[in-house]
C-alpha cells in the first residue's frame, strides 16, 4: 500500500475535541493561506502601532502604540493562552515580514549547537523586563514603536541567515513566554491516531511536503523540530500548523487536554527532550514565575522606598544598578534560596535518590501555573480597567488625521470598575496556587512513591509564599513613575 | 554557482526580484517626498505666558488645586480665557481627570482636581482665548506621594 494514501481512522467518539473538527474553523485552518490571513491584520496593526508611537502623542494614553501593547495586546494575549493555545504565534506578524523576506533571502547557515537552548532566550526575557522597568516602556510611545521595529529587525536578521524557525525556538522573548504559558492552554496540536503514524513512511509532518522529481519542499514540515508522533504538549510549537497541511493523512488536530498535564509527566519529548533534564527550561519556568511577581512589584509603592533605601546605601543615584540589584535579587537569589531549600528537605524527608539541583530542576515546572495566575491577574487588570480606552485613542487617532469621522474622542470612556476587575484578578491568582499544588503533587507522587506528602510539603510551601507575596502585591497601592514620560 | 550559469527560470526570477526592489525603492521616495512636500504650514499659535502653580506642594494622592496665569507678550493678564484641565496617568489605560478652571482674579485661573493614585502625572491645560485662539500646555507632576489614606482606598479606585 502507498503510504501516502493511508486513510485517518474513524474513531472520532474516542478522541477528545477536536478544534479542527468545527465546520468552518477546520476548513480555515486547514487551508494553506490561514496564517497569511490571520497575520496580515495584525501587520497593519502593528505598522499603525510604529507610526503613531513615532509621529503620535508623546502621552502613553492617547497614543495607539503604547495603548494597544501594553493594555490590550498583552491582555487579550494571556486570555486565549489560558482559554485556547498559543494562536498569537500562528498569527505572529513578525513570520509575516520573514516569510516576505525569505523570497530575496534564502537562509544558508544552521543557528549554532552552542545556542540550541533556551539561555540566550532567558536572558533576552530577563532584559526585556529589565528594559521595560528601567525605560518605563509602558509609559513612552517613541521607545515602544522602536521595540517594534526592533523586533521585526531581529526576526529579519536571525532568520535571514539561520535556516527554519531559529528566531521563534532559540530567539524570541515573546515566544518563550507564549510556550510555558501555553503549557496551561486546553488544547494542543497533536496527532489523532498514533497507529496512522506508526504506518506512515513519509514523515512529512517533519520533513515536508516534496516534490517527487526534484525532492524541493512544497509545504513545510515543522520547522521547530517538533516530530509529530513523539511530540508532547505544547512547549516550542508556535501552533504555526504547518504539520497540519503536510500530513497526508488529516492526521493532526487541534485536540483538548487537561491544562498543565504536560508538566506533571516527564516523558522523551520530541525536539526538547526529558523537562528533568533541560536546566535552561528550568531557568525559563523561573522568570517566568518570578519575573512575574517582580512585573507587578515594580508597579507598586513599595518598590520605589526599595530603590530609594538601596540608592542611599550604595551611594548611586542612577536607576541601573539599583534595578539591577532588585533583579538579580528576584531572579537568581531568591529562586535560588527558595528552591535550594526545598530541594534540600524534599531529598532528606522523602530520601530522593536525586541530587540537589535535578531535582529542583524537576519541581520548577510547577511553579508555572503559579506565574501564570500572577501574569494573568497583573495583564487583567490593565486591560478590563482600560479595555474601552481603545475607543478614544483610535477616535483622536482618526481625527488627528483630518477626518474625524469616528466623532471627537470620548476619553471618559476607560473599562470595567476595578472592584469588579479585583475578584477576577484574585479568581486567577486561587487557579495558579491550585495548580501549582496539583502539578508540584503529581509530581511527588511521581518522583516518590512511598512518601509523596513529604516530597510534597517543601514545594507546597514555596508555593504558598510565592502565593501569599502576590496576594500582597495585588494589595499594594499603585504608584506609576516614568523618568521618559515627556519623551 | 557563477550568475551565469544559473538555470533560466532562476535567472528571470532574479530580474523581476530585482525589479521589484527597484519599484519598492522609487515608492519609498515618491512617498517621502510626496509626505514632505505637500505637509500644510505650522501656524504659530499666539504668545501667550503661563505660570503654575499646584498645591499642596509635595502633590499628594487627594485633592490639588491647580492655579494657572495667563499673560499676553507685554505681561498684561488675559482675562475671559477658557481653560479645560484634563490629567492623566503616565500608564495608558487609567481614568484621566477633568476640570474647568474658574477665573478666581483677571488672569488668574484655579482648577480643583482630585488624584486618585500615586506616581507620575500629566496636567493637559487646554486654552480658548476670547478671540477663539486655541493653545495647549503640558505640566508634568512627578511622583505624586501616597495619600494619608490607606493603601487600599487609594489603589486603583474609579
Amino acid at each position: 500500500m502507498n503510504p501516502s494514501s493511508i486513510p485517518a481512522l474513524e474513531t472520532s467518539e474516542s478522541l477528545p475535541f477536536d478544534l479542527m473538527r468545527v465546520p468552518g474553523l477546520g476548513h480555515l485552518f486547514r487551508w494553506r493561506y490561514a496564517r497569511p490571513l490571520l497575520q496580515a491584520p495584525l501587520l497593519v496593526l502593528s505598522l499603525v502601532m510604529i507610526l503613531h508611537g513615532l509621529f503620535g502623542p508623546t502621552l502613553a494614553p492617547k497614543n495607539l502604540a503604547t495603548t494597544l501593547s501594553w493594555l490590550h495586546f498583552r491582555g487579550v494575549l494571556v486570555l486565549v493562552l489560558l482559554c485556547a493555545g498559543n494562536f498569537f504565534c500562528l498569527a505572529c506578524p513578525f513570520m509575516l515580514v520573514r516569510q516576505a523576506a525569505r523570497r530575496f533571502f534564502t537562509p544558508r547557515f544552521t543557528w549554532p549547537r552552542a545556542l540550541r537552548n533556551k539561555w540566550l532566550s532567558v536572558g533576552l526575557f530577563a532584559l526585556i523586563l529589565f528594559t521595560y522597568e528601567l525605560f518605563d516602556l509602558w509609559s513612552s510611545p517613541w521607545w515602544t514603536a522602536w521595540l517594534i521595529v526592533a523586533y521585526f529587525l531581529s526576526v529579519l536578521v536571525v532568520d535571514g541567515f539561520f535556516k527554519h524557525a531559529s528566531f521563534c525556538k532559540f530567539v524570541c522573548p515573546i515566544g518563550q513566554f507564549n510556550f510555558v504559558a501555553s503549557t496551561l492552554s486546553p488544547f494542543e496540536v497533536k496527532v489523532r491516531e498514533q497507529d496512522v503514524c506508526t504506518r506512515c513512511h513519509t514523515k512529512d509532518c517533519i520533513r515536508g511536503r516534496r516534490e517527487p522529481v526534484s525532492d524541493l519542499v512544497t509545504i513545510r514540515g515543522c520547522e521547530l523540530a517538533l516530530f509529530l508522533p513523539s511530540k508532547v504538549g505544547n512547549m516550542d510549537c508556535t501552533f504555526c500548523l504547518d504539520c497540519v497541511h503536510a500530513c497526508p493523512h488529516d492526521n493532526i488536530g487541534i485536540l483538548s487536554r487537561l491544562p498543565a498535564s504536560e508538566l506533571m509527566v516527564d516523558p522523551l519529548r520530541s525536539g526538547i527532550g526529558y523537562f528533568s533534564r533541560r536546566k535552561d527550561l528550568a531557568a525559563l519556568a523561573i522568570v517566568f514565575t518570578f519575573g512575574a511577581l517582580l512585573n507587578a512589584f515594580g508597579m507598586v509603592s513599595p518598590v520605589y522606598a526599595v530603590e530609594t533605601w538601596l540608592g542611599k546605601l550604595l551611594h548611586v543615584s542612577h536607576e541601573s544598578p539599583v534595578l539591577g540589584l532588585i533583579f538579580t535579587f528576584f531572579l537568581i537569589v531568591e529562586p535560588v534560596l527558595l528552591l535550594g531549600l526545598a530541594a534540600w528537605l524534599t531529598r532528606i524527608w522523602a530520601h530522593s535518590p536525586r541530587a540537589l539541583l535535578p531535582l529542583a530542576v524537576r519541581y520548577t515546572y510547577g511553579l508555572v501555573p503559579l506565574g501564570f495566575g500572577m501574569w494573568l491577574a497583573h495583564y487583567c487588570f490593565h486591560f478590563l480597567t482600560g479595555l474601552y480606552t481603545l475607543i478614544p485613542v483610535t477616535q483622536n487617532a482618526i481625527a488627528s488625521l483630518g477626518r474625524p469621522f469616528l466623532g471627537e474622542p470620548r476619553w471618559t470612556l476607560t473599562g470595567l470598575p476595578a472592584n469588579v476587575v479585583q475578584v477576577v484578578e484574585i479568581g486567577f491568582l486561587v487557579l495558579g496556587f491550585a495548580g501549582s499544588l496539583v502539578v508540584t503533587y503529581g509530581l511527588a507522587e511521581d518522583d516518590s512513591p512511598n512518601h509523596p506528602l513529604r516530597a510534597f510539603l517543601p514545594w507546597a510551601a514555596v508555593c504558598l509564599v510565592l502565593w501569599c507575596a502576590s496576594l500582597w502585591l495585588m494589595f499594594q497601592p499603585m504608584e506609576m513613575r516614568a523618568m521618559l514620560m515627556s519623551g | 554557482m557563477s550568475w551565469r550559469k544559473l538555470p533560466d527560470h532562476r535567472v528571470r526570477n532574479r530580474l523581476s526580484r530585482q525589479k521589484l526592489a527597484r519599484r519598492l525603492a522609487g515608492f519609498v521616495c515618491a512617498a517621502t517626498l510626496f509626505t514632505v512636500g505637500c505637509s500644510r504650514p505650522v501656524e504659530l499659535p499666539p504668545f501667550v505666558e503661563i505660570e503654575h502653580e499646584i498645591s499642596p506642594q509635595p502633590a499628594r494622592v487627594g485633592p490639588v488645586t491647580v492655579t494657572l496665569k495667563l499673560a499676553d507678550a507685554t505681561g498684561k493678564a488675559l482675562t475671559g480665557a477658557h481653560i479645560a484641565v484634563e490629567a492623566d496617568m503616565s500608564h495608558p489605560g487609567m481614568n484621566p481627570l477633568f476640570a474647568e478652571a474658574k477665573e478666581a482674579e483677571p488672569g488668574r485661573y484655579q482648577a480643583h482636581l482630585e488624584f486618585q493614585m500615586a506616581g507620575d502625572w500629566v496636567i493637559l491645560i487646554h486654552v480658548t482665548l476670547p478671540d477663539g485662539k486655541k493653545l495647549e500646555r503640558q505640566i508634568d507632576v512627578r511622583g505624586v506621594q501616597p495619600g494619608v489614606q490607606s493603601g487600599r482606598s487609594t489603589w486603583r479606585s474609579t
